[in-house]
């Protein structure tokens, strides 16, 4: 991995600088969307746990258990985004503190 | 394989073994249903339950992983046994020597399957919890 960075940073520094420069916000973009993505199917999940809920409570759903398996996937797959925003917020800040 | 593979192979657990406890329960609720033929008296009830195959996409992508998916019912098939025959002559259902059919259900082997089935549904839910305990020391990682 330190050796694929050390690649990257010749790369910028070399004769390829404009398409390197040119490729950064595609990147940041693409993880943005990435994320957003995420961030729906989470969101998704959630409101399906609810609407279980909501059936279970008024005596339409079929097993209990499917019920309770899915409210447990939406709690991890929220407490996976979390993380990932507590390591994004960590790098940023990371960032913020770097002297220049 | 994800972690939710795991829950869905405990949730076929969980599910075939709620059947069994349904089927058991129907048993039990038949035992004194008696019937004016011998063809219409209530037989008891098995669950019959087998392994169930990966899917084919999945079994292509995991072909390191565990064998199995889960368990699947392959149906509910009725218990050839023979009526037990009690001589109530006043009865509606009683046959001409005063005999009447009911379904020979063994309360004892119903009681057991009933434990069982109940024993084996929390066996199920303790592995999906543990998968869960599991993912979520994963989510532990690097965390301060």
């Amino acid at each position: 991995m330190v050796i694929e960075a050390i690649a990257a940073s010749d790369a910028v520094f070399g004769a390829d600088k404009l398409l390197a420069t040119a490729q950064q916000p595609q990147a940041a973009a693409g993880f943005g969307n990435w994320f957003a993505g995420e961030l729906n199917a989470v969101n998704d999940k959630l409101i399906s746990a609810d609407s279980d809920m909501q059936k279970l409570a008024v005596g339409e759903a079929q097993s209990l258990h499917e019920v309770m398996i899915n409210l447990e996937e939406a709690r991890l797959s929220f407490q996976l985004l979390v993380q990932v925003r507590n390591r994004l917020l960590e790098a940023y800040q990371e960032v913020m503190r770097m002297q220049v | 394989m994800d972690y939710s593979a795991s829950f869905a192979i405990s949730a076929s657990g969980m599910a075939v073994e709620k059947l069994r406890l349904d089927v058991t329960a129907a048993n039990l609720a038949n035992m004194h249903s008696s019937a004016a033929t011998p063809d219409q008296l209530y037989r008891p009830l098995r669950v019959v339950s087998q392994e169930a195959p990966l899917e084919f996409a999945r079994q292509f992508d995991e072909l390191y992983a565990v064998a199995g998916g889960g368990a699947q019912v392959v149906g509910v098939e009725p218990l050839n046994v023979a009526p037990r025959l009690v001589h109530e002559p006043g009865h509606p259902h009683a046959d001409a020597r005063g005999f009447v059919s009911y379904p020979g259900i063994n309360h004892t082997s119903e009681m057991v399957n009933l434990m069982t089935a109940l024993r084996a549904y929390e066996a199920n839910v303790v592995a999906m919890n543990a998968a869960k305990v599991m993912a979520a020391r994963a989510l532990e990682i690097g965390g301060q």
